[in-house]
């Protein structure tokens, strides 16, 4: 006997299940248009951080202020005996060019300024502002110091730009005025005494290693620049280096890595590598990469917080956190990465090495953003004018 | 059963809705997608390389898509910046992977460049990190009692090393290297290009 297959009358859907359809349907309908909105901010923001590290934003002064002012001071006075004044100086006088030049390249040995002689090492910013950046720098330093307005342009600083990598940091004064200006007067020689010979024994632990752990080249780069997670060595103190070393060793700082390393040093090859490292001069390849905000970096690292008991990174770092020798290490060009992990470190017990605990309560006291902030900051320096000179042919 | 072919009809409908959302719409949308300017092909090697990664496992345990800085601080841990679509662009089939039980290797090439690491850490990862749970490798290389011209030692700590002899490294363990070197994806990434914005707000930091 065949079964009766039982079926349902046809009966409406009840109104509530209808309302919860149609209410979800237009649930998704709003979650699809706010993940688009994500969409737009999302771009919108990148666009404006490229913006940013374009440092399009900037104008002259506040180039100025953000990138020259805490060497050669906010008049443009200089600081007697160490630090050149721009006000009425013959460089700015001269044609644009100059400057342009001094910018991109920096100035090792005597220059002579006004009535005064300097000898330090003005940075070269190649590698960390862009054509119009310093068109702009360029016009404003000119017009506020010098009272000259004739103009350069992006061309100009593209041109030069590519001849500024081969030809390295002008050798004092003398060779500005022979090369660029004969306008600008008799100017110092260069003494040969500055020409630094490289280590050959150092040279050789670095690119090919002692045979027992792996060459520094290998991570830390030919030219000691690092990259991400792998710290940028050259320009950093020689004291400094040769401490970290030995703090790997002792475990007061912490890297297995590093620490391996560092077990297969003999303390006088910590001091060679120190002294290799302090005097290369590389240009920097480190990037804002972080999404920190820069101009919040930028206020910490020049005057600190006080509200949070935060004082200025460049109060111990030096101008442009370019390092104090022997104790305090240069912090600019910096890979945030780093930047970022050491000051975590602190924070952790991973790193406890500094001199007095003094980064232990630093670090403790930036939070998440303001640790991405000034490690993108830094990054955006431009690398210290280590004491090396181009064309070093002596040694190997 | 009643109505059979109004319910199969509808059961079809869907699947064919979902397959458009889910399979075809996006294809469409990453099929135009350039590949990110800085990203450079593999070479032979580096595609062999490849090859020993997938063969290994390493995908079960290493993930290769780094996530954007309100998500995970991945950029912070040096694992890069969030990867977009067109980063993938020579990757056939991408490896994105679903698990991280070790890094996130996208851009292991840029935070750790060196080849005599890698070849020491594939041989025993434990000769580096004490702790590392990470498998070791050793059938990738070969006890030799002297290196021959042209073998590449690698470099154990003396607890480690041999009692005699040297390791050196096969050829798979040498290309698997290079494929690692090769994953460096640090350029910047297009602003308009395909990627995940998670639930982007106006304000925060990406
Ligand atoms: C870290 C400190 C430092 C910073 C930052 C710095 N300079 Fe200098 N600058 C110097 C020193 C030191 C000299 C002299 C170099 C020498 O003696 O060889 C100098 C020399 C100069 C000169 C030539 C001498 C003169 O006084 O006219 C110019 C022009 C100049 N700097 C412009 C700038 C501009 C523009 C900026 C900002 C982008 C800048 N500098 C940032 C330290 C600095
Ligand atoms: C396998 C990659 C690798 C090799 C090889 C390597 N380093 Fe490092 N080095 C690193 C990493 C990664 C760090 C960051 C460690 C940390 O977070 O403490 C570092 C940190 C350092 C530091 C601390 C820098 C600072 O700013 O405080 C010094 C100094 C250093 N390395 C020197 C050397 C020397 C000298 C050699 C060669 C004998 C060498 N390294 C070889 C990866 C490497
Ligand atoms: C009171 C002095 C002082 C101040 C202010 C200071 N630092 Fe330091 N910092 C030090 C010392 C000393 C060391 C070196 C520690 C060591 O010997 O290992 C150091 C090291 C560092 C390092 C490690 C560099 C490297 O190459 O590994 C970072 C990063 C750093 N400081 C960041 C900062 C930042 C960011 C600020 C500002 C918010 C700051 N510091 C302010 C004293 C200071
Ligand atoms: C069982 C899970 C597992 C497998 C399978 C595995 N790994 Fe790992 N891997 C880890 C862990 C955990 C770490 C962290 C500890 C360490 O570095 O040893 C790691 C670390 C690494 C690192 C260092 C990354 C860094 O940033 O420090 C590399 C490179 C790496 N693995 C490559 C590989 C390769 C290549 C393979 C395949 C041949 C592989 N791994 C297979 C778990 C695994």
């Amino acid at each position: 006997m065949e079964s009766f297959e039982p079926y349902e009358e046809f009966k409406p859907i009840p109104l509530p299940v209808l309302i919860i359809a149609v209410a979800l349907a237009l649930w998704g309908v709003f979650t699809l248009l706010d993940n688009g909105k994500a969409v737009t901010v999302g771009r919108a923001e990148r666009s404006d951080q490229i913006a940013d590290q374009h440092a399009n934003r900037q104008n002259g002064a506040e180039l100025f202020v953000s990138r020259c002012a805490t060497c050669h001071q906010p008049n443009g006075s200089g600081v007697e005996g160490a630090i050149p004044p721009l006000a009425s100086s013959p460089f700015l006088k001269a044609s644009p060019e100059v400057a342009m030049h001094i910018l991109l390249n920096g100035i090792d040995g005597p220059i002579r300024v006004g009535d005064a002689t300097f000898e330090g090492h003005m940075p070269s910013f190649a590698s960390v502002l862009s054509d119009a950046d310093i068109v702009r720098l360029v016009t404003h330093v000119r017009g506020t110091f010098a009272d000259r307005h004739d103009l350069l342009t992006e061309g100009d600083v593209a041109t030069a730009r590519l001849l500024a990598g081969r030809r390295g940091a002008w050798q004092g004064g003398q060779e500005i005025a022979a090369r660029l200006d004969a306008s600008l007067g008799p100017q110092p020689p260069m003494s040969s005494a500055t020409q630094a010979a490289i280590d050959p024994i150092a040279q050789k632990l670095v690119s090919q290693g002692n045979g027992q752990t792996w060459a520094c080249a290998s991570c830390h780069g030919m030219r000691g620049q690092g990259s991400a997670s792998v710290p940028r060595l050259a320009g950093l103190p020689a004291a400094y280096i040769a401490k970290q070393l030995g703090d790997y060793v002792t475990g007061k700082r912490r890297n297995e890595t590093m620490q391996l390393v560092a077990r297969t040093l003999k303390p006088q090859d910590m001091r060679r590598i120190g002294d290799y490292y302090s005097v290369m001069r590389a240009p920097s390849n480190a990037r804002a990469s972080l999404g920190g905000d820069l101009v919040r970096g930028e206020r910490l690292v020049l005057d600190g917080d006080w509200a949070r008991g935060l004082p200025s990174c460049v109060s111990c770092h030096g101008p442009s956190t370019f390092g104090v020798a022997p104790s305090f290490p240069a912090l600019s060009a910096q890979h945030p990465e780093y930047t970022a992990a050491q000051l975590t470190a602190w924070v952790s017990g991973t790193r406890d090495n500094s001199t007095g605990r003094l980064m232990n309560g630093i670090a403790a006291r930036l939070n998440d953003a303001d640790r991405r902030a000034v490690a993108d900051y830094l990054a955006t320096l431009p690398p210290v004018p280590a004491p090396a000179t181009r064309g070093r042919t002596n040694g190997k | 059963m009643n109505r059979m072919v109004p319910l199969a009809i509808l059961a079809l409908a869907i699947l064919a809705f979902a397959t458009l959302m889910l399979v075809i719409a996006p294809a469409i949308q990453i099929r135009s997608e350039a590949p990110t300017p800085g990203l450079k092909p593999y070479t032979a090697q580096q595609l062999r390389g490849r090859t020993q990664y997938v063969a290994q496992g390493c995908i079960y345990c290493h993930s290769q898509q780094p996530r954007s800085i309100d998500q995970a601080p991945d950029a912070e841990r040096g694992w890069g910046r969030a990867s977009v679509a067109s980063d993938y662009a020579y990757d056939r089939p991408h490896l994105l992977g679903t698990m991280r039980t070790g890094p996130d290797l996208f851009n292991v090439g840029a935070r750790l460049p060196s080849r005599g690491w890698h070849l020491t850490h594939l041989y025993q990862p434990r000769a580096i990190f004490g702790w590392s749970i990470m498998p070791a490798y050793p059938y990738l290389f070969e006890r030799k009692e002297h290196a021959e011209p042209g073998d590449v030692v690698i470099i154990l700590p003396a607890d480690r090393a041999p009692k005699k002899g040297v390791i050196v490294a096969k050829r798979e363990a040498l290309d698997l290297v290079a494929y690692l070197q090769s994953l460096d994806h640090t350029f910047p990434a297009p602003t308009r290009a395909v990627r995940d914005d998670g639930y982007a707000e106006k304000g925060e930091p990406r």
